[in-house]
């Protein structure tokens, strides 16, 4: 049954999902850990400055392309890399 | 009075927001060559000039009652304090207990205010105009202490604290052997509810101290030995706890040249040495050694920048900053010439 589940890509299909998940899962996780500390700093930060929230919130946002790079990778493994094309 | 340890290790992702507070506000400090300027303007211009910064608010409020360089004085004083419960407002956890724990100075600043007051008779009033509630004692609570008749009610309001021994060696005559049991005691506090935890910060704030302990030492042996008191005296003013303790003990009691030709190679010397050379007084020897600590504690901030080393550096800065215009307003106020109140500014 194995055999005929690797022969029409069921298992394999699963894996590919389950790591287009982690991906962009780990991707976020990631992000979120770093910016808590910046999240943190920037608004320590504004309470003083309020002028600084634009600046502030680009450097909070720069974590976040990290996930871009996750979610890329995701896409890449769902639609566009398949073995069964 | 009970001393806390510190809970668990230090995340420094605690530090983000204070450090980051800390550092906009350093950027509302008075820049350096203000001092400068400063020194050419007269009194009146100074106030006008410290209304436009973070002096603003105490100034507008004193200026009905206080003018000229008492006025500037006061103000600074009620900034210092505001801004130093500020940080402990808007601090959590570490870090609060550690600038706490940094502030508990101007508790020992309050009580050698106090009894100074008491022991020269000055009014209530008076004396509470140069009080800084900025540790943990506060404000209603030292005015208690400074409406009392006598030093003695002073010493028996502590009964039962830390403070209480180091308080009962006022022998009716003389000041200065309380004070310094005072500072020994501040620091020993410091050691040992900081010390022996295993968080990073605690062990960073110690790093800082012991530093700040050896160049009040310095500035100990600099006034002592020039003056050629004996070395078991100066010994004995010496606090405990910096890291060149041993080394500084034994330049005690030394003749000045023999002394200062010591200090070369320490990493001090650089800050001071050309002072030294041309023979400067050790007040501006003082001021050089301050704005060598004020340098290390942003350098070593640097290393380590989301810790507490970042809220003692603005700490030290603002510390610095009221110092520097008080010695400006009073040395202006006192007819001094430029020159002379320069040496004194720490910059």
């Amino acid at each position: 049954m194995v055999v005929e589940n690797i022969v029409d890509g069921g298992i394999l299909y699963g894996l590919i999902a389950v790591g287009a998940g982690l991906a962009t899962g780990l991707a976020g996780i990631g992000a979120g850990v770093g910016e808590q500390g910046i999240g943190a700093a920037v608004v320590g930060v504004v309470a003083e400055e309020p002028g600084f929230l634009g600046k502030g919130l680009f450097l909070m946002l720069l974590p976040e392309t990290l996930i871009i790079f996750g979610l890329a990778v995701s896409l890449i493994l769902m639609f566009a890399w398949t073995p069964f094309a | 009075m009970p001393v806390l340890r510190l809970p668990k290790f230090g995340k420094p992702v605690k530090y983000a927001y204070i450090t980051g507070r800390v550092r906009a506000m350093k950027t509302k400090l008075i820049p350096h060559e203000m001092y400068q300027r400063m020194l050419g303007m007269e009194i009146p211009e100074i106030t006008r000039y410290l209304e436009e910064t973070q002096y603003k608010e105490e100034i507008d409020l004193m200026a009905k009652d206080h003018s000229g360089a008492e006025l500037v004085e006061y103000a600074t004083f009620a900034n210092l304090a505001k801004t130093y419960r500020k940080l402990l407002r808007v601090s959590i956890d570490e870090p609060e207990f550690l600038i706490l724990e940094y502030l508990r100075r101007w508790d020992i600043w309050n009580i050698k205010t106090i009894l100074r007051g008491k022991f020269y008779g000055a009014s209530d009033e008076e004396i509470m105009k140069y009080l800084v509630p900025a540790g943990e004692l506060d404000q209603e609570f030292l005015e208690g202490l400074a409406k009392k008749e006598k030093i003695e009610e002073v010493i028996q309001a502590f009964d039962g604290t830390d403070y209480y021994e180091a308080l009962t060696q006022y022998d009716g005559q003389m000041l200065s052997s309380v004070e310094n049991a005072l500072d020994k005691l501040y620091y020993f506090r410091m050691e040992r509810a900081v010390g022996g935890t295993l968080s990073v910060g605690g062990g960073l704030l110690l790093k800082y101290v012991r530093k700040e302990i050896d160049v009040k030492n310095l500035v100990t042996l600099f006034r002592m030995n020039k003056a050629g008191i004996e070395a078991s005296v100066i010994q004995e003013n010496l606090l405990p706890g910096g890291k060149l303790h041993e080394e500084l003990s034994r330049m005690a009691g030394q003749s000045y040249n023999e002394f200062v030709r010591g200090l070369e190679g320490y990493p001090f010397w650089g800050a001071i040495s050309d002072v030294v050379a041309e023979g400067g007084s050790v007040s501006r020897i003082e001021a050089r050694l301050r704005a060598y600590l004020v340098r290390y504690a942003w350098a070593i901030s640097n290393y380590h920048p989301l810790s507490i080393l970042p809220v003692l550096g603005y700490i030290v800065s603002k510390d610095t900053e009221v110092s520097n215009i008080r010695k400006i307003v009073r040395g202006k106020e006192a007819g001094l010439s430029a020159e002379l109140i320069e040496e004194q500014v720490v910059s």
